[in-house]
């Protein structure tokens, strides 16, 4: 069932000439196999079609099982501190959550709880999940829908954003009050670009048609 | 000049999911299972729906307070636009400017970019195809840094309570203005840039041979 390529990186279950349609234009084009690191490009509008991304996802496990670390300080310490005469207060995710949501604002405490706690985790926990026992040719059960999943959460997922915005508040308290970075500030930082690494390295392709490979090998051993 | 045929033209769908081309009539994706159509269903009605209703809320999210901010010399109630002002007053110039961006410029701009292309696509306005996919890609990418203002408000409310000294509460723009980016970003989603070369392909078969 595998057919190993001399220059390819992975396995392709042929079973005729591929083909792609460009999502822009919709013109339908052989997809060849490229060498590692090479791109194709839509014949009409210039569009990247794809690309083969080399290690792709060896790159995937590793950055996501780093993003998920850094998850777990982010959450766990606060991003700032602000201290004003004898009182001070703490911006963790949770709280900021609990706060909106005594201030009688639930729906927006949702919002930010799901673009910068759910949404993420779905992403990083998801990709870990499929990327790393793909790697060996395994399919963990249901990684086809935790996949279909991860492209419905990308848009969602706006810790950039959320960090954009810590900057944007704390150049704005800085005249007020003493604020103070957390641990939890950088390892957001770290998350960030975890997760755009992650997700900036994944080849589509490479892990369509390796799940495409793995659930037909099952369905041969039955 | 005539351009290659699309994949819709030879009954061929691509899967929205995972990319593979296959028949329409096998309905689902055989590969991952997704449901299969040549074009996002009502993709044009869907994104007009999507955009009046993101401009019926950007109104109240303008007019609203976003945040009040009381203490001792009693309440203060900001708006979107006030809370840039007083920035470019203090002198905070680059704040200034990224929260105009994002929460004033982005919104508008989104907003006028996907009328443009919806009226394109049903071909009431003429534009390059390749402009238009520029477009397109660029509005995709932007309209999620709007959130930023709405995520400023979450962080002060949680770090400014100092009780009778300072406090900061949330007002009702914050939710309008999040339910215009989220609504903006359905839009995107929904609006089918296929159409706009379907309309391309359709003008160079109707215009004669030079
Ligand atoms: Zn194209
Ligand atoms: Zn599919």
């Amino acid at each position: 069932m595998k057919r190993h390529h001399p220059w390819l990186s992975w396995p392709q279950l042929r079973e005729g000439p591929m083909q792609l349609a460009c999502h822009l234009c919709d013109t339908l084009q052989a997809a060849p196999r490229l060498r590692e690191g090479d791109g194709a490009y839509c014949c009409v509008c210039g569009e990247r079609l794809y690309r083969n991304r080399p290690h792709s996802l060896a790159h995937a496990t590793g950055f996501s099982a780093a993003a998920l670390i850094f998850m777990v300080l982010a959450h766990t310490f606060p991003f700032l501190t602000m201290t004003s005469g004898s009182i001070s207060t703490r911006l963790t995710l949770m709280e900021a959550a609990h706060v909106l949501i005594r201030d009688n604002d639930p729906l927006v405490a949702a919002g930010v709880v799901f673009f910068t706690m759910v949404a993420p985790f779905i992403l990083v926990a998801g990709m870990l999940y499929v990327a790393a026992p793909l790697r060996h040719g395994v399919a963990l059960p249901g990684a086809m829908r935790v996949t279909r999943w991860l492209q419905w959460m990308e848009p969602w997922s706006m810790l950039e954003v959320f960090l954009l915005g810590l900057i944007v508040s704390l150049l704005k308290l800085g005249k007020m009050a003493e604020v103070e970075f957390g641990l939890g500030l950088w390892a957001l930082g770290g998350l960030v670009l975890c997760t755009a690494a992650a997700l900036g390295g994944i080849d589509k392709m490479e892990l369509w048609d390796r799940l495409e490979i793995t659930r037909k090998g099952e369905a041969n051993q039955t | 000049m005539s351009l290659p045929p699309p994949a819709a033209s030879q009954e061929l769908a691509s899967c929205h999911v995972c990319q593979k081309v296959s028949p329409i009539r096998l309905e689902n994706c055989p590969r991952c299972g997704a449901h299969l159509h040549l074009r996002k269903p009502q993709s044009l009605e869907r994104t007009w729906a999507l955009l009046l209703s993101a401009c019926a809320l950007y109104v109240p999210a303008n007019l609203m307070p976003i945040m009040t901010v009381s203490g001792l010399g009693g309440g203060e109630a900001n708006t979107i636009l006030s809370g840039v002002v007083a920035f470019w007053q203090m002198k905070a110039y680059p704040v200034a400017i990224v929260i105009f961006t994002a929460s004033v410029l982005i919104p508008i701009l989104k907003v006028a970019a996907l009328v443009w292309l919806c009226l394109a696509a049903s071909g009431r306005v003429w534009a390059s195809p390749r402009a238009l996919s520029r477009v397109y890609y660029i509005t995709e990418l932007l309209g999620r840094w709007s959130m930023v203002d709405v995520f400023v408000v979450a962080i002060l409310v949680c770090l400014v309570r100092f009780g009778t000294l300072m406090t900061i509460t949330p007002g009702p723009a914050a939710l309008c203005f999040s339910g215009v980016v989220i609504l903006t970003m359905f839009a995107a989603m929904s609006f089918d840039p296929r159409l706009i070369w379907d309309r391309h392909r359709a003008d160079l078969a109707d215009a004669p041979p030079p």
